[in-house]
């Protein structure tokens, strides 16, 4: 659990009244049971970049609030935190960073490669203001670790929750574009290290070889009740 | 049997693999095992000396504290942190004897790891696995567990900067250090000595100044090779790297006919104690020290 | 023979400051003997010496220690910080004029310039160094 998540769930109060933020240094009044997303619609602003799919897997809304009487930078998706009275926040509609190009077909998942694409891995200072900001309570520095000592598999598994939102970019002293990074890790992981599971090339077979032709056939003549009765009682895992 | 926290450091993973491996083969062998930290980070590689800059000192610290908790969970262990690379060795002795002297230092740096809890009491102490070797085991009980004594070799001690320098960090007498000198020929081996046992071989120049780095190998390597010696050792992944691929690159440029291998001393153990010759990776230097090996029918 | 006038007013008492502060090195314990240069295994490379780019600093001429490449060929390999009679720690002068200019300007060494093939060849611990020492 990050620290801004774990203090927002502690001192949630249980109130259906209005609660006080800044929203860009202006102050408004919004219901207290609301998201920071929809508290700023609420107050009118209306999103045509910083939000996605709401429901805390896109990683379009990250949001940097500050509290009153509090130094720290608190960082969240705003369509997955509630407003807390005396919020100062704003939205990061974008985090500008660059993203080299390669082919993931002539690459070798080693450190090296990493260090290719992104030599700034070099300069992690291990200050963990990444993993502190993260809020998918990701360890982004050890990860930024596993990738610069070659340990490409680590490095894939660690990041694995990843929605790219950006936050520890903005807060890297050294400038490493940690999720960039990332995705070359499990991209390299997926290419060259994971085990590729067995039965899916037994599947795909079975598919090339129609063993599933006739079924398709049978749901594609059903009308559209049978298909909605087979679909309301189908095997449910 | 010992059990040591042990920091590998990023280049034992990378291009350093036979470092490692041979190294900790040995230690087992000599009852004094390196045990891995778990989730270790790099510790900056070169220490900052400013008096100001404690972002820079973050990560060594950070170390320390990994390797403090590890220590606890390790049975039969010592309150020392050991390295192989001795970069890390004398990065992390120099913060560990700073952060000792000045508390202050080490609240301000503390409070950036409270809230991973990883802070740190000065209560670690770094030590080179040459140390470990010396004042631990000993080289009597080196020289008993050698099976294939080193006849032929004649092997140049070099230690580079960080094993000596600075005060803080030495393993040795900075101006007449002894503990490879007695390590090679406790394997076996006749020492050959130079006096640019510690000239630096360039560093970290290797990435955008490649020709002062030439230029101090092609010192070293010749000081060496003039004296009769048929192989360098080493302690430091980045003199190994700068050693090693500046001959190759002389050889193919200048038409230089001769070059040496550069033998990391613990894979000098490993083939003393007879380990398996595969755990040197030796397919990784650019001077294969194989060939050295088949010409002395070393087997 | 000209002769050089040595300013010294409050710009180069500043500079002096700064280099003590980031050093924590007494600048006026150096007594100019020499054996840092001496002793230099890169001295043949810089502009000027070692104890030379000392002298610089205790005059403030902060323009010529600037403009020199002796701070950035030293390699911190310290042989001239042990050796020092007067005990100064002459590399985190090095260390400290480098420090200077890179809080200023970040970057020594342009990371984008350097070649692929050779990020693709370095070990990570040149790289490491490297950036630690010429980024700031």
């Amino acid at each position: 659990m990050s620290k801004a998540k774990t203090e927002s769930k502690n001192t949630k109060k249980e109130t259906t009244g209005n609660v006080k933020i800044y929203i860009m240094g202006s102050a408004y009044e919004v219901p207290a049971t609301l998201t920071i997303m929809k508290a700023m619609e609420y107050a009118g602003y209306k999103f045509t970049r910083g939000s996605g799919c709401r429901a805390g897997f896109c990683g379009a809304c990250s949001t940097v609030y500050r509290k009153e009487g509090d130094f720290r930078i608190y960082t969240a998706l705003a369509c997955q935190t509630m407003v807390e009275d005396g919020m100062v926040l704003t939205q990061l509609p974008f985090v500008p960073a660059d993203k080299p190009t390669y082919d993931i077909n002539n690459l070798t998942p080693s450190a090296n490669t990493i260090l290719r694409f992104y030599p700034e891995v070099a300069r992690c200072l291990s200050c963990n203001a990444c993993s502190k900001v993260c809020p998918q309570d990701i360890q982004v520095m050890d990860y930024i670790q596993f990738s610069l000592q070659g340990q490409i598999d680590k490095a894939a598994e660690e990041s694995f929750d990843c929605v790219s939102c950006g936050l520890c970019a903005i807060r890297c002293p050294a400038e490493i574009p940690q999720y960039h990074v990332a995705e070359l890790a499990r991209r390299l992981y997926g290419k060259y290290l994971m085990i590729a599971p067995s039965y899916l090339d037994e599947r795909i077979k079975e598919i090339i070889d129609g063993k599933y032709e006739d079924g398709f056939k049978e749901l594609m003549a059903l009308s559209k009740e049978k298909l909605e009765e087979r679909y309301k009682n189908r095997d449910k895992e | 049997m010992v059990n040591y926290s042990y920091f590998p450091g990023c280049n034992l993973k990378t291009n350093a693999k036979g470092f490692e491996k041979s190294a900790i083969a040995v230690s087992k062998k000599l009852e004094a095992e390196l045990v891995e930290i778990p989730n270790w980070n790099c510790c900056g590689t070169v220490h900052t000396m400013t008096a100001d800059n404690l972002m820079k000192r973050i990560a060594p610290v950070r170390v320390l504290a990994r390797s403090r908790k590890h220590v606890e969970e390790l049975e039969n262990s010592s309150q020392d942190i050991v390295t192989l690379c001795s970069m890390c060795n004398s990065t992390l002795k120099i913060v560990n004897s700073e952060v000792l002297v000045d508390p202050e230092k080490l609240e301000v740096i503390n409070f950036q790891l409270e809230d991973d809890e990883e802070t740190y009491s000065s209560d670690m102490e770094v030590k080179h696995f040459l140390e470990i070797l010396r004042d631990n085991i000993g080289f009597a009980k080196i020289a008993n567990k050698v099976v294939k004594p080193l006849k032929g070799f004649k092997v140049t001690p070099y230690y580079g900067c960080m094993l000596l320098h600075p005060e803080e960090a030495k393993i040795d007498d900075e101006e007449m250090p002894s503990v490879l000198e007695n390590l090679i020929e406790s394997l076996g081996a006749e020492v050959v000595f130079s006096p640019l046992f510690k000239y630096c071989c360039g560093s970290y120049h290797i990435v955008s100044d490649e020709d002062i780095v030439t230029r101090q190998v092609q010192k070293i390597i010749d000081s060496a090779m003039i004296r009769g010696a048929n192989a360098l050792a080493v302690a430091c992944p980045l003199c190994a790297y700068n050693l090693d691929q500046q001959q190759k690159m002389l050889m193919e440029k200048t038409g230089k006919k001769e070059a040496i291998p550069i033998f990391y001393f613990s894979q000098l153990m490993a083939l003393a104690m007879g380990e398996p010759v595969e755990i040197n990776h030796f397919e990784d230097h650019k001077i294969d020290p194989r060939i050295l090996l088949k010409e002395l029918k070393f087997k | 023979m000209s002769y050089e006038y040595i300013k010294f007013g409050q710009e180069e008492k500043e500079f002096i400051k700064k280099i003590e502060e980031i050093s924590g090195q007494n600048i006026y314990s150096c007594y100019q003997c020499g054996k840092c240069s001496a002793g230099c295994p890169f001295s043949s490379k810089m502009d000027l010496t070692v104890n030379q780019l000392i002298n610089h600093i205790q005059m403030g001429q902060k323009e010529k220690v600037l403009q020199a490449n002796t701070h950035w060929i030293c390699a911190s390999c310290l042989t001239c910080t042990i050796r020092c009679p007067r005990e100064i720690d002459v590399a985190a002068l090095m260390e400290a004029v480098r420090e200077y200019i890179l809080r200023e300007e970040p970057e020594k060494v342009k990371i984008a310039d350097i070649p692929k093939d050779v990020l693709e060849k370095l070990p990570n611990i040149a790289l490491v160094g490297s950036f630690r020492k010429m980024t700031g």
